[in-house]
C-alpha cells in the first residue's frame, strides 16, 4: 500500500500535459466569443459607467473639465419625466410580468396534452406577434386603435356601448393599458411554447402514481407539475421582467411617450435624452441605473424561486 | 487524434485572427476620425487640386427630400445620376451613396458623428445641420457663401438660417414655404367657401377662420386635428396657433422664446376651447402623418401640416380619394400671416481629411449651382430655387398653384430653427400641447412652463 510505482510520476506528469493541452485548446475555442462578449457588451457597459459621471454631450466630449461626477444621478433623481417615466416602467414589469407568466402557464396547461396540430395550432398563433416584426404588430395595434377611425371605437359605437369615440392613445388614463395589452400579446408566445415543452416532460409516472393514491387536480399540479416547471418558470420570469424594463419600440411607435409622459419608459427617455438632445452622459446615467434596478429585480427572482431548482 | 486537434487550433486560431483584424480595422478607422475638439479641415474647394491620379472617395447621406423622376424609380435613383454626371466632371471623385429615412436617418447621423464615421455630405435641413455645426462637427462653409451667391440669394434672412453663430455651415438650394391646406369640396358643401379669399395672396383672418370652423362642424364635416403625438410636423401647429392673435415663438434677436406672451395664452385657450366644441381635432395620438393623411384621403376637412413636398407625396391618395386641396396661409388677426418655411441645403462633415472636405464642396457645388443639373436639382425637391438666377428660368412655368405659392415667400417669418436649444423646444412644444388637450392644463400655465423649459434648454446646449 506504501509502496510507489515507479511509473506513477511520468503517467501523472503526461496527463497534467494532456489536460493542459485540452483546457488550452478549449480557452482558444471559447476566445473568439468572449473576445465578441468583452468588445461589444463588457467594454461598452464599463464605458456607460465612466460616461454616465461626464456632462458629456455632442458638443463637449469625455474631458477633466466635463467631469460631474454624480452630477448626473444627482439630477435624475430631481428630473420629474425621469421619475414618471421609472414609475410607468415599475407599473409595466408589475403587470405584465405576472399576467404574462399566468395566461402562459394556463394556456400551456390547457394546451400540452391535446393532439399534434390542435398544440402547433396554438404555439402558432400566439407566437406568430413574437416572430412578426414589432414594427408591423405597432402599425396595425396603431390603426385598430385610431381615434378616428379605428376599429375599435367603430365596433364598440355600432353596438351601441359608446357615444364618442375613446381616443385610445391619447387618453393619459388609457393609453398605458393599451401600451400594455401589446406587450402582452407579444410577450406569451415564447412562454407559452416553454411551457409546453416543459409540461410534457415532466414524469407521467409521478403524475400517474399521484392520481392513483387520489390527489386532485390541483394537488397534482401543486405537488408535482409545479416543481417540475419551476427552472421553467424562473426563466419565463427573469425573461418577461428584462424585455418589460427595457420596453421601447412600443412606446416610440405608439406614443412617443405621451400623452403628457403618461407612457414614457426609462427606455424611452433614455433614448430621447441620448438621440434628441444628444446628452449622452445623462442617458447613460439612466442605463446605469436601469441596469441596477433590473439586477435587483432579478437576483430576487433567481433568490425566490431558485429554492429547489435543479438544472 | 492530433490531427484533430491541429485542426482544431487552427480553426480557432483563425477565428481569433479574423475577429482581431475586424477590431482593428474599426480601431483603425475611429483613430482615423476627428476628436470632436479638433481643428476643422482647412480647405478650400477653389485652391486645393488634388494630386494627379489620386482618387477621394466621399459618402454622401441623403433624406428622401428629391423626388424621383419616375413613381417607379427606387430612392436614390436620382441622386444616383447626379453622381454619375459630377463624376464624368470630377474624374478624380468617388461618391457613393446612402440614402436614408426621416424616421430612422437622424438616429443613425448622431450615431455615426459619435462613433467617428460620419459622412462627408449630408443633405438635409438647418435645424439639424446649424445644431451639428454650432458642436463643431461640421466644416465651415465661408469660401463658398461668395459676394455672387449672396447677391444672388438677396435674401439675408434665408442667408442667415444657414449659418451657426454667424458661421455657414449649410448650403442651400431650395426652400418653400409651410402652409394649410382645406378639402375644396368638403368647404363648399359646408358653406364655408364665403370665408376662404381665393383672391391674390389668399389671407385671411382668424375671425373669418373661426366662422368656417363653426360651419364646417355644423356640416358635420370632420376637423383637422392639433397633431401632436411626436415633432415630426410640429411647424404646422406652431404656425397656426402664433398666427391666430400674433405670437411669436421667439424674440426678434433670437435669444429668448416667448411664446407665452398674452397673444400665445389668447391662442391657446381658443385652441382649446375649438376642441372642445369639436370644431378642431383632438391630436393627441396623431403624428403629423397620420394628420395628413386624414385630409388627403378625404377624411377631414383641413390639415395645418401642407407644403410643396406633401402636396406631390399625397397626390395618388388625394386623386383616388377626389380631394382638391386648396392651399392657403395660416389666418392671422391683421390678415399678415407668417409661414415658417423650409430650407434644403447641404453640409459637409469635418473627418479631419482637407481632399475629402475639398471634394465633398466640389459635389455641393455641383448639385446646387451647376447651370444645367441645379435647376433640375431644385424641381427635384419641389420648392423654389434660393438662387434669383435660377428663379428668373421660371422652373415651374405653367404651374399656377406655384405662382401663388411663390406669393407666399414674402410672409417668411423669423427663422428661428437655428437657435440654440431648438430641438429640446420642440419636445417641449409637443408635450405643452398634449398637457393642454389631453391633461386640461392651463393654457398660461402650460405655455409658461414650455418657455421656461426651452430657455432652460437653450442655456444648457
Amino acid at each position: 500500500m506504501g509502496q510507489s510505482n515507479p511509473a506513477a510520476a511520468p503517467q501523472k506528469s503526461l496527463s497534467h500535459v494532456l489536460q493542459r493541452r485540452e483546457t488550452t485548446v478549449a480557452y482558444l475555442f471559447l476566445l473568439p466569443a468572449l473576445l465578441f462578449f468583452a468588445a461589444f457588451v463588457i467594454v461598452p457597459m464599463i464605458m456607460g459607467v465612466v460616461t454616465s459621471l461626464f456632462n458629456y454631450t455632442m458638443k463637449s466630449p469625455v474631458s477633466a473639465e466635463s467631469f460631474v461626477g454624480l452630477g448626473n444621478y444627482i439630477e435624475l433623481f430631481k428630473d420629474k419625466v425621469f421619475l414618471r417615466s421609472m414609475w410607468n416602467t415599475v407599473v409595466i414589469v408589475v403587470v405584465s410580468v405576472p399576467a404574462v407568466t399566468f395566461f402562459s402557464l394556463w394556456v400551456g396547461s390547457a394546451i400540452y396534452q391535446k393532439t399534434g396540430w390542435i398544440r402547433s395550432f396554438f404555439r402558432g398563433v400566439f407566437y406568430l406577434p413574437v416572430v412578426t416584426g414589432s414594427v408591423t404588430v405597432v402599425v396595425v395595434w396603431k390603426w385598430m386603435f385610431d381615434f378616428q377611425r379605428g376599429i375599435f371605437n367603430w365596433a364598440l359605437k355600432s353596438s351601441g356601448l359608446i357615444e364618442k369615440n375613446i381616443n385610445w392613445l391619447g387618453d393619459q388614463k388609457v393609453a398605458i393599458w393599451c401600451i400594455l395589452l401589446i406587450l402582452f400579446t407579444t410577450s406569451v408566445g415564447q412562454p407559452i411554447v416553454l411551457y409546453v415543452a416543459a409540461l410534457g416532460n415532466v414524469d407521467q409516472s409521478q403524475v400517474e402514481a399521484a392520481q392513483v393514491d387520489g390527489a386532485t387536480k390541483l394537488q397534482t399540479f401543486w405537488q408535482i407539475k409545479w416543481p417540475a416547471i419551476k427552472p421553467t418558470t424562473l426563466y419565463v420570469l427573469v425573461i418577461t421582467t428584462i424585455n418589460s424594463f427595457q420596453c421601447f419600440a412600443l412606446i416610440q411607435l405608439l406614443t412617443s411617450g405621451g400623452p403628457s409622459n403618461s407612457t414614457s419608459t426609462v427606455m424611452y427617455y433614455l433614448y430621447r435624452n441620448a438621440f434628441s438632445l444628444y446628452r449622452y452622459g445623462y442617458a447613460n446615467a439612466m442605463g446605469v441605473i436601469l441596469a441596477i434596478i433590473i439586477a435587483i429585480f432579478s437576483a430576487l427572482q433567481f433568490k425566490t424561486m431558485n429554492t429547489g431548482v435543479e438544472y | 487524434m492530433k490531427l484533430k486537434k491541429t485542426l482544431a487550433f487552427l480553426l480557432s486560431a483563425m477565428m481569433t485572427a479574423s475577429l482581431t483584424a475586424c477590431g482593428g480595422g474599426q480601431a483603425a478607422s475611429s483613430s482615423a476620425a476627428p476628436a470632436s475638439s479638433a481643428a476643422p479641415a482647412e480647405s478650400s474647394a477653389a485652391s486645393v487640386a488634388e494630386p494627379a491620379g489620386a482618387e477621394v472617395e466621399i459618402t454622401w447621406w441623403a433624406f428622401p427630400t428629391f423626388g424621383q423622376e419616375n413613381a417607379d424609380d427606387p430612392v436614390g435613383t436620382y441622386e444616383q445620376k447626379i453622381i454619375d454626371a459630377f463624376q464624368d466632371a470630377n474624374p478624380g471623385i468617388k461618391v457613393k451613396l446612402d440614402t436614408i429615412d426621416f424616421t430612422n436617418g437622424p438616429e443613425k447621423i448622431v450615431s455615426a458623428i459619435e462613433g467617428g464615421n460620419a459622412p462627408d455630405v449630408l443633405f438635409d435641413a438647418p435645424g439639424r445641420i446649424i445644431e451639428y455645426g454650432n458642436n463643431g462637427k461640421l466644416v465651415p462653409l465661408d469660401d463658398l457663401f461668395t459676394a455672387d451667391f449672396i447677391a444672388d440669394v438677396n435674401n439675408d434672412a434665408l442667408i442667415e438660417a444657414c449659418k451657426g453663430k454667424g458661421t455657414p455651415y449649410m448650403y442651400p438650394i431650395s426652400s418653400s414655404p409651410f402652409y394649410m391646406a382645406i378639402n375644396k369640396q368638403m368647404w363648399e358643401d359646408a358653406g364655408a367657401m364665403e370665408f376662404v379669399n381665393l383672391e391674390g395672396d389668399r389671407t385671411w383672418s382668424t375671425a373669418d377662420w373661426e366662422k368656417a370652423i363653426e360651419k364646417l362642424a355644423a356640416a358635420g364635416m370632420n376637423p383637422g386635428t392639433v397633431f401632436c403625438n411626436g415633432q415630426g410636423g410640429d411647424q404646422g401647429t406652431r404656425a397656426f396657433i402664433t398666427n391666430l392673435y400674433g405670437a411669436t415663438i421667439a424674440n426678434p434677436e433670437m435669444t429668448e422664446y416667448t411664446a407665452n406672451s398674452e397673444a400665445g395664452v389668447q391662442a391657446l385657450t381658443k385652441m382649446k376651447e375649438w376642441i372642445d366644441k369639436g370644431w378642431l381635432g383632438d391630436g393627441v395620438s396623431n403624428t403629423a402623418a397620420n394628420d395628413i393623411e386624414l385630409f388627403a384621403t378625404g377624411f377631414s376637412s383641413f390639415a395645418f401640416c401642407w407644403g410643396t413636398s406633401t402636396a406631390l407625396a399625397q397626390a395618388p391618395n388625394m386623386e383616388a380619394a377626389s380631394v382638391t386641396p386648396i392651399s392657403l396661409p395660416f389666418p392671422s388677426d391683421d390678415g399678415v400671416p407668417e409661414l415658417e418655411y423650409l430650407v434644403n441645403g447641404f453640409c459637409v462633415f469635418d473627418n479631419g481629411d482637407a481632399a475629402r472636405a475639398d471634394a465633398a464642396k466640389k459635389l455641393i457645388q455641383f448639385i446646387c449651382d451647376d447651370p444645367e443639373w441645379g435647376p433640375k436639382d431644385v424641381v427635384r425637391t419641389g420648392a423654389f430655387p434660393v438662387r434669383q438666377s435660377f428663379a428668373e428660368k421660371d422652373l415651374y412655368a405653367g404651374n399656377e398653384e406655384y405662382a401663388v405659392l411663390e406669393n407666399f415667400t414674402k410672409y417668411y417669418a423669423p427663422y428661428y430653427n437655428t437657435m440654440d436649444g431648438f430641438a429640446n423646444m420642440r419636445t417641449e412644444w409637443w408635450n405643452m400641447l398634449q398637457n393642454v388637450i389631453s391633461n386640461g392644463t392651463d393654457p398660461k400655465e402650460a405655455l409658461d412652463a414650455y418657455v421656461a423649459a426651452s430657455n432652460a434648454g437653450m442655456n444648457a446646449a
